[in-house]
């Protein structure tokens, strides 16, 4: 075999780098990301920001075990800081990677989307940008705020605080999801069936009015007062602003209000929006009509509408500030709620639900991995309560709105929007007005949130036995000689209005529940002793009562297994089927 | 049953050496006793086992013979929980069918025969669970070693009992990087017929 005389000194070259003992990043070749090759030379300590590759090989667990501090996870990889150690690290277990900066220390990086024409000029005009996504890339600037720098319309996102890499989950392509559908619920049907095309108009004018929304002006400030007095008059419980700072000196505030929940009052469940705006003129015109006073005034009347209803779950309400200068709200929130170790089970957050370019127009209802089943559920609850069409998308790389905080900190959250890419002329202009919007889309897109956040947090029904609580589940595993049998052992508590229980079980989070009992079971307690047929299940536990009316479905029980001995957070069982449970540290909980 | 047609062929194919080859003695023995399994995960499940077997004794001229059999294993047990969470019970059967195929050197003392053995079994088993549908099957052969003694009672019956130790690694367990020995230790006592 002949080398090219070309390959020869690339050879020697690289001979020679590997002997001075200078780290070498793999060759792989990613665009504008690849033309920077070697890394965190000169002085000790430095930082690189590197770009792995999500290919089938990557296991997270070597990431964890490395301890790779991953800042942001897009669809066809992961954005990481890297000393020189670990990229050493890195290149010795094989990890594919990039290095996109060498000197990330001092560096403020903000994700940006590129899918616009002549987005990727704009921004190297500006700073310094490296595609890692046909349509994502990382800027940055030698000097200045990145935010600051960054062409205006452009969609950005600042990294969060910590890493991300506890949520990251490698998983194939998700599992085609069962055929979901929701019952008809006469009180849900009800509940949406109150909202009202005239009040979101109204809510949209009234935000409209305040000329500017632009956190960080006195104007967005007011109307922060305006929902936190709208929430206040609904009777809501705890209403309160949260306060955060951003961008350096700024300060905004999140206005928070909630429906406690009877049942679950610990378990929340979120529908928000930012109620901020941009344009332009920022400081003096951002009427910010579709962008986001449409989501804000559907978050308002979602609030009017639940608030006389008795809940099973506690459901938060949100306008969050500040997103337009790079979520600032949001990432506040959620991270604060995953340091407080909030159980947020599912975030709905309406962004731009006004405009539509067609009639029939659908919602793009966006997803990580890890929400799937929500989107699965809107789409549902669309088809029956919104009498809207949605499409489901899912994009990890879709982190420009205030659903992606909620999924860097590990929590189910879909964002709902009119279309992906926007289509609407009067984005991010002085022109965002009610006069553009259609009030008919905007009302079947809060219904249908309404609908899934009524299916969600689920209304107590009078005369219904209470819903079922203390679900808990204990796995047994039985062995013979040549097989083994995973018997799950259900207990709960027992409901004095209850003559008999029925068991739901299923092998799709939250989706697909199919009853299991053959007869009603009359104790506190039940055996299912099929659980090994399939490696992830949950259940969850109604109520029967005198009259055979049935309660509502109790929270879920989900079993956890540590297959590596690495994971940290609570999810359902994840064993490959060719792996026997058996043997492996197993540990009781509760999702 | 393939197990049974075997054993039958076997017989008829001692029973044709007899005919053919220079055969001094032709008997066969019938006997019962106790399944002592060397493995641990087969005795906490399973315990010690009732076995019965059947045998040709074919004794060629010389102290040299062959034999072959037909014997069982059969017991109930309960699948244990790994963990002390289990508190339901899972009852099990187990059966082993077995073809011992032996060459035997034959020591006689007066009416008493020591019939030291060594050659092959060929195995059959099944394990199931009785109230659920989980059911495990597998062949194997293992090398087999047997002492069997006799002694004469009248004109063609012998008492007769033997003691035989096997190992049959099947390669196969419920638990990861293990494999089950369903071997063990036999003995069994009954009669014996002399056919010729």
């Amino acid at each position: 075999m002949r080398h090219s005389g070309s390959v020869l000194p690339v050879i020697l070259v690289c001979g020679l780098v590997i002997a001075a003992g200078l780290p070498v990043a793999s060759s792989e070749t990613s665009g504008s990301a690849a033309t920077t090759r070697s890394v965190a030379r000169g002085r000790d300590g430095s930082l690189a920001l590197i770009r792995i590759a999500k290919t089938p090989a990557l296991r997270v667990q070597v990431l964890t075990r490395l301890q790779i501090d991953v800042r942001q996870e897009l669809t066809t990889c992961l954005l990481a800081y890297a000393d020189r150690n670990d990229i050493d690290l890195l290149r010795r277990n094989g990890v594919r990677f990039t290095v996109l900066d060498r000197d990330a220390a001092r560096r403020e990086f903000l994700v940006v989307g590129i899918a616009a024409p002549g987005a990727l000029a704009s921004l190297r005009a500006a700073g310094h940008a490296a595609a890692v996504e046909p349509s994502t890339a990382v800027f940055w600037t030698e000097e200045g705020s990145a935010l600051e720098a960054v062409p205006a319309g452009l969609p950005r996102k600042a990294f969060p605080s910590r890493s991300v890499l506890p949520y990251v989950r490698m998983r194939p392509e998700p599992a085609p999801a069962p055929s979901v559908s929701v019952a008809q619920d006469p009180l849900v049907e009800t509940i949406v069936s109150l909202v009202s095309s005239s009040n979101l108009a109204a809510d949209v004018q009234m935000l409209q009015d305040f000329q500017t929304r632009y956190a960080s002006t006195t104007n967005c400030e007011a109307a922060g007062e305006a929902l936190f007095a709208a929430f206040s008059a609904l009777g809501l419980d705890n209403v309160r602003f949260e306060q955060f700072t951003f961008s350096g000196s700024y300060t905004s505030r999140n206005v928070v209000a909630e429906k406690r929940g009877e049942t679950y009052p610990g378990d929340v469940f979120i529908v928000c929006s930012h109620y901020d705006s941009t344009s332009p003129s920022r400081l003096t015109l951002a009427p910010g009509a579709d962008d986001n006073a449409s989501g804000t005034a559907a978050v308002l009347e979602a609030a009017r509408v639940l608030a006389p209803y008795p809940l099973d779950y506690t459901v938060r309400f949100i306008a969050f500030s500040a997103e337009e200068w790079g979520l600032w709200g949001s990432r506040a929130y959620a991270s604060l709620a995953r340091l407080g170790g909030q159980p947020i089970l599912g975030v709905i957050n309406l962004d731009m639900i006004g405009y539509a370019d067609a009639m029939p127009e659908d919602l793009q209802i966006i997803v990580n991995g890890n929400s799937t089943w929500l989107a699965d559920l809107f789409l549902a609850a669309g088809a029956h309560y919104g009498v809207v069409g949605a499409t489901k998308t899912v994009d990890q790389s879709f982190v420009y709105s205030d659903h992606s905080p909620f999924w860097d900190n590990g929590y189910p959250a879909l964002l709902a929007i009119e279309d992906n890419p926007l289509t609407n002329p009067y984005y991010h202009r002085t022109t965002d007005t009610l006069d553009t919007l259609n009030i008919d889309f905007l009302t079947s897109a809060t219904r249908a949130s309404v609908g899934l956040l009524a299916e969600l947090a689920q209304p107590i029904k009078a005369g219904y036995p209470r819903t079922p609580v203390g679900l808990y589940a204990e796995l047994s595993v039985y062995r013979s000689l040549f097989n083994s049998l995973h018997t799950v052992r259900l207990h709960w508590t027992a409901q004095t209005d209850a003559t008999s229980y029925n068991i739901y079980r299923t092998n799709t989070p939250h989706l697909g529940y199919v009853k299991i009992n053959t007869m009603p079971v009359t104790g506190t307690s039940f055996s299912d002793t099929n659980a090994g047929s399939d490696p992830t299940f949950s259940y969850a536990v109604t109520a029967v009562g005198p009259a055979g009316l049935e309660s509502n479905r109790s929270r879920d029980a989900q079993w956890v297994i540590y297959l590596d001995g690495l994971a940290t957070a609570p999810a359902s069982i994840r064993a490959p089927s060719n792996v026997p449970i058996f043997g492996f540290p197993v540990l009781r909980g509760i999702r | 049953m393939k197990a049974g047609r075997l054993a039958a062929g076997l017989a008829l194919f001692v029973v044709g050496l007899a005919a053919a080859a220079p055969a001094q003695e032709l008997s066969a023995s019938f006997g019962a006793g106790g399944f002592f399994p060397s493995d641990g995960a087969y005795r906490e499940i399973y315990g010690s086992s009732l076995s019965f077997a059947g045998d040709l004794w074919l004794k060629l001229k010389g102290p040299v013979g062959f034999a072959a059999g037909f014997g069982r294993i059969s017991d109930k047990g309960v699948a244990a929980p790994s963990s002390s969470d289990g508190t339901e019970a899972f009852p099990l059967e187990f059966r082993r069918t077995s073809i011992p195929l032996i060459v035997f050197y034959q020591i006689e003392a007066g009416p008493v025969a020591i019939r030291l053995g060594a050659g092959a079994g060929i195995h059959s088993y099944r394990e199931t669970w009785q109230t659920v549908d989980l059911d495990f099957r597998g062949h194997k052969t293992s090398p087999r070693i047997v002492l069997a003694v006799s002694a004469a009672v009248i004109k063609r019956v012998s008492f007769f009992c033997s003691g035989s130790f096997e190992s049959i690694r099947t390669g196969e367990s419920s638990l990861p990087d293990v494999s089950i020995n369903l071997g063990g230790f036999q003995v069994l006592g009954g009669l014996a017929f002399r056919v010729f």
